[in-house]
Parts: C-alpha cells; sequence; structure tokens
C-alpha cells in the first residue's frame, strides 16, 4: 500500500513537472509588485498577443532570484530582470547567456547608458533623486542642489535605502570634485550627512509606506516610486539637483541553459519596440532606453523622464560593472561608517 | 519485552531528515566563513581566516550587545504580559472567556511577522495610534519618537513573542494540580499568598522555558529590527542580511552568522546553569 502511494505521488508529481516545463509558455523572472504588474502589462501582455504564448512571472528580491540562479544550476527562468549592476553579476559567474544582438533589431535603438554588457541591455531608466513631501519640509527649504541634503535644518528627517549605497556615494564623490571610482575622496563629505539621517529603508514598499506617513519627509527616491505613490494620492515632489539625478537602469538577459532562447529573444524585442517603450513611460513613468519611442509631452516633461539624449547625459551615471565590483566593499564601509552612528 | 510498533521509524524519519538538512546548511555556513571574498562575483575564493578579523570592530561588538539586550528585553517584558494572560486562560471557568483570551492570545500567530510589524509601523509612527493618542490626551506636547528606536522594536517583538509564550506558560500552569492551591488556601493562605507560595514556584519551569524560547526567538529575529529599527537598530540578523544579501559578502555574512551562533548558544547555555535551581523548585 505504501509503495503504492509512493509510486502514484512520485508520478502526480513529475507530470506536475511536466506541466510546468511545457513548451507554450515563458518564464520571466522579476520583481514583485508594481514592477511586475508593469512588466506583465507593459510587455507580456503584448509578447502573448503576438506569439500566443503565455507568460509566467517568478517573483521576488534582487539578490534573493540572483542566489537562486546561482543554486539551481539551471535555467528555472527564461529571461530575468535585473538591475545593471547586478545583470553583471549574472554575467560575470556565467548565469546569462551571451546575446545575439541580431535577434533584437529594436536593440539597434537602445541609448548608450543601456548597452550594459554582452549579456544584458536596459529595459528601462529611472533616476534616484531627492523626494519630499512639501508639506513637511522646513519653509523655503529647496533642492537646487544636492548640498541642500546637507543643510543643519533637514537633521533627523532624512532616509536612504539601506541596500544599495552607490547614489549617495556617488554624490558626495560628485560634490568632493570626483567621481565614483575615486569615491574615498567624498568619504567625509558623507560622514558629514550623518546627523541628517533618520533612517534606512529595506525595501520600495518601505520607502514608500515612510514617505507616505510622513516618518521621514525627505528620501533619496527612485523616481518610478515617486510618481506611483502620487498616482495613489501622496503629496510628494521630486526636486533635480543642477549636479544631476542619480542614474538607474533596470535591465534583462536571457538565462543561461534556457530551452525558450527563440521566444526570449522575441519577448526582449517586443519589450525594445517603441510602443512598448512608451507604454512603460505612460504607464509607470520609466525612461524609454530606445530612441525611437515617442512618448506623450505631458509624461516627458515630467521631472526624472528622460527622453533627449542631453537629459540622459546630464545624469549622474555610475558604471555598472564598478558599482558590481565595489557592491561589497561601500556597503560595508557604508554599514561601519553611516549606519553605525 | 515491549514490541516496538512498526510506525515508529517513519514517524521519526522526517524529523531525521530535517535534523539532517539543518546540518548540512551550518556546514555550508561555517564553509563560508572561512572562504575569500571575491568582488564582483558570488563565487567565493580559497580559504582565509581573515572574515573574523573584522568582528572586533565597534559597530560588530555593538550589534551583539544591542541583540542580547533586546532579546532579554523582550523576553523580560513578554512574560510580565503573558503571565497573567496564561493565568486568566487556565483559571477562568467561563468558557466564552476562555475562547475570548485565547483569541486574543493567539491571533498574532495567524499574521505573518513582516505584516505584524508594518502595522506595528502605522501604531508607533509620529501621526500613529500610541502618539496620537497621548497628543490628544494632551500628555505629551509633540509625538515621541518610537520608530527607528530599540523601544519600538521591544514593543513589536514583545508582541511577536507573546502568542507562544501564552501557550507555553498556560501549558505549564494548567499542570499544576488545584490541590495544591486548595490545601493552602484551606490552612489559612490568602489569594496573594497561595500564588506567591504555590503556584508561581510551580509554574517556574513554564517560566523558564518561555523565557528561553523568547530568549532564542528574539536572537534571530529580522523582519521586526530590520523594518522597526530602519537601519539605526543594528543587530546579529539584520547586519547578517545588510552584509550577505545587500553587499554580497557572503564570507563576511557566514563569518558573523557563525560568531552569533556561537553567542546564542553561550548566553542560552548560561541562562540554564542561571535557572537550574529555580526549574528544581519547580518540580512537581
Amino acid at each position: 500500500m505504501l509503495r503504492k502511494t509512493i509510486a502514484l505521488s512520485l508520478l502526480s508529481a513529475s507530470l506536475i513537472a511536466t506541466n510546468a516545463n511545457a513548451a507554450d509558455k515563458l518564464i520571466v523572472s522579476t520583481w514583485g509588485g508594481s514592477f511586475k504588474d508593469l512588466i506583465d502589462k507593459a510587455i507580456g501582455q503584448e509578447f502573448t498577443k503576438q506569439t500566443g504564448v503565455e507568460v509566467e512571472y517568478v517573483t521576488g528580491g534582487t539578490i534573493d532570484r540572483l542566489n537562486k540562479a546561482k543554486l539551481a544550476g539551471s535555467a528555472e527562468s527564461d529571461v530575468t530582470f535585473t538591475t545593471s549592476h547586478v545583470g553583471w553579476l549574472y554575467t560575470n559567474d556565467g548565469l546569462f547567456e551571451k546575446l545575439d544582438m541580431s535577434r533584437i533589431p529594436n536593440a539597434s535603438h537602445l541609448v548608450d547608458q543601456a548597452r550594459l554588457s554582452p549579456s544584458h541591455i536596459g529595459v528601462w531608466g529611472y533616476v534616484y533623486t531627492i523626494g519630499y513631501r512639501p508639506d513637511m519640509v522646513p519653509e523655503g527649504i529647496t533642492f537646487d542642489s544636492w548640498n541642500d541634503l546637507w543643510s543643519p535644518e533637514l537633521e533627523g528627517m532624512i532616509a536612504f535605502p539601506d541596500w544599495d549605497p552607490s547614489h549617495i556615494i556617488a554624490v558626495s564623490a560628485k560634490l568632493s570634485g570626483t567621481d565614483a571610482e575615486h569615491w574615498e575622496q567624498g568619504q567625509d563629505k558623507l560622514k558629514a550627512l550623518v546627523p541628517n539621517i533618520k533612517a534606512f529603508y529595506t525595501n520600495d514598499a518601505n520607502s514608500q509606506q515612510l514617505i507616505a506617513t510622513g516618518e521621514t519627509s525627505v528620501q533619496l527616491l527612485l523616481s518610478m516610486n515617486a510618481y506611483h505613490m502620487m498616482d495613489e494620492g501622496v503629496d510628494i515632489k521630486l526636486a533635480m539637483p543642477k549636479e544631476g539625478a542619480v542614474l538607474g537602469v533596470d535591465a534583462m538577459g536571457i538565462n543561461k541553459g534556457t530551452e525558450q532562447a527563440d521566444l526570449a529573444y522575441q519577448f526582449m524585442n517586443i519589450a525594445l519596440s517603441p510602443e512598448v517603450q512608451a507604454n512603460i513611460a505612460r504607464i509607470n513613468r520609466g525612461s524609454p532606453v530606445v530612441d525611437n519611442a515617442k512618448v506623450d509631452p505631458e509624461i516627458a516633461k515630467l521631472p526624472g523622464m528622460l527622453t533627449t539624449a542631453d537629459q540622459w547625459g546630464a545624469t549622474l551615471d555610475t558604471d555598472a560593472r564598478l558599482r558590481a565590483e565595489k557592491t561589497a566593499e561601500w556597503r560595508k564601509w557604508f554599514s561601519e561608517n553611516i549606519m553605525a552612528h | 519485552m515491549t514490541q516496538r510498533p512498526a510506525f515508529v521509524p517513519w514517524f521519526v524519519l522526517p524529523s531525521v531528515l530535517t535534523a539532517l538538512g539543518l546540518m548540512v546548511a551550518m556546514l555550508t555556513v561555517l564553509q563560508y566563513s572561512i572562504r575569500a571574498h571575491i568582488p564582483g562575483s558570488l563565487d567565493v575564493g580559497g580559504y582565509t581566516l581573515d572574515n573574523f578579523q573584522d568582528l572586533y570592530k565597534s559597530i560588530y561588538i555593538n550589534a551583539f550587545v544591542t541583540t542580547a539586550w533586546l532579546s532579554i528585553k523582550t523576553a523580560f517584558f513578554g512574560l510580565l504580559l503573558s503571565y497573567p494572560l496564561a493565568y486568566a486562560l487556565v483559571r477562568t471557568r467561563s468558557g466564552w472567556m476562555k475562547s475570548t483570551i485565547l483569541i486574543i492570545a493567539i491571533t498574532p500567530l495567524f499574521l505573518g511577522e513582516v505584516v505584524r510589524t508594518y502595522s506595528w509601523i502605522i501604531v508607533l509612527g509620529n501621526s500613529g495610534f500610541i502618539n496620537s493618542a497621548l497628543l490628544a490626551i494632551g500628555l505629551i506636547d509633540k509625538p515621541l519618537q518610537l520608530m527607528f528606536t530599540q523601544t519600538g522594536v521591544v514593543l513589536a517583538l514583545v508582541h511577536v513573542t507573546m502568542p507562544i509564550m501564552v501557550l507555553m506558560l498556560a501549558t505549564g500552569l494548567s499542570h499544576i494540580d488545584p490541590a495544591y492551591r486548595r490545601a493552602a488556601t484551606s490552612l489559612g493562605a490568602g489569594p496573594v499568598r497561595a500564588f506567591l507560595t504555590i503556584t508561581l514556584p510551580l509554574s517556574l519551569p513554564g517560566i523558564v522555558a518561555s523565557l528561553t524560547t523568547a530568549f532564542a526567538w528574539t536572537f534571530s529575529a529580522f523582519a521586526t529590527p530590520q523594518l522597526i529599527g530602519g537601519g539605526k537598530v543594528s543587530t546579529v540578523a539584520t547586519l547578517v542580511y545588510q552584509l550577505g544579501f545587500s553587499s554580497l559578502n557572503f564570507p563576511f555574512a557566514a563569518a558573523l552568522s557563525i560568531v552569533g551562533l556561537i553567542l546564542t548558544v553561550l548566553l542560552l547555555a548560561a541562562f540554564k546553569w542561571m535557572t537550574h535551581s529555580l526549574q528544581r523548585v519547580g518540580a512537581h
């Protein structure tokens, strides 16, 4: 009896596994929440419309999914969305296929900042900049320059992301007359910011909650999240410091060993089509990474939207490969010298 | 001679497999702690003890002290709040009251730790329930800073640990033979004296067990210190996350985990040694 039960269980499990690997769907690894919704609405549904193939999403945090891909040993998804610098970790660890760009014709319009590596390319851009609650900051405060974050009037008011200090490290380096590669010269500047730091947020949801409740009225904020909250009715303003906002590019790559390479290439090509790129800008204010997308002018003029070469060029752009290599060093220094105080 | 039932090995098997899985995981962590970190890669390099060298820095020592202190405070305040609930749960004769107390006590278990913690962010915030209430009744003139402080973290952790403490204490209390208390009462002891001389000593094993569980649970708590602490209350678990998952420096995070584990075992051993005599008092 027991043997029959075990045999039946194994048979059922193998049938389920067979179905999960069926050839009529594309598995996409992505973040959850509004980013998964954006990918589904803007890219996934268009992909299904054009190919008749369903898209299945597996969601998780950036690093969790990287670890899973590393530990799995074989492709558990076909296409992966991640950040530009973590994309380099996939690339360095051989977790992405080398891209055959001739199979992604729309990629010929990619802006330079979205040509990331031989294995991953950008899918939308955004900026990390100063987001604030205008009704909760001291009167007269403006954020024309990143230096304004150091104002004594902002003592104990600012929040930063706790998982990636690269943005504020790049800003401190810039204000100290150098760049992220020579970030050590900006250490003293960054240490001087400690009195103004109230907290560090853990993820996008945590960031949104802290600024929506007014717990931290000034944040180093991802522009797409800011617009998402504005759509939800939270009174937030995005500042564009004269030194430039910090550029971020989210990326996509094809998982090594996928059996759905053809579909994966089609998916990526659709993602970079001008119509889909304009849709990404419309839905979540992600900046198009191709130069031929026609973005609604009302959206294009919003702070943080990058629709011209000049706007892309005016951002603080830290090389994604440098970020990947420096992340551990920056994060440890940040923990020991900024968060510990 | 008693015959061991044939199903016993099958019942034990899942536990053995789980223990083996945990052992393999711990050995992997141990192995990572003595490997070199390679910047820009998930792969690790050769064997080294360098990962342990930085642990003497004040940030890591402070994290160990903060974690131990948070665990002690959570266990203590958790006991203060859980004991009366557990006592009422066991003593009340009203079925309605028993159900109400049980629901209040264990409902938090049905919510995930993250959901509970997010709720506490709303309660503890500057415009949250506590500050709004205190401001409304005029006890304070500006909001108390509860978020991003140890006080806020302890409050939320007590809530997280209370359900399990109530259940453990109630189990301990329900095993006390009511005849002991009746005998004390019949010999002239008042309710307070009967409680202090009979119930409390006999419930010591339950108290020690619940304190130990709350302490160990809090020592490894992650979501609550991370979200309520907002990076301003560093514990061993939050540093392991920050250094391992954010920095991708898994070898250093593994070294921190190993030292944290050793410290937990030592503290629990010390606690067991200190409470050994108390447990003997409660043996009945």
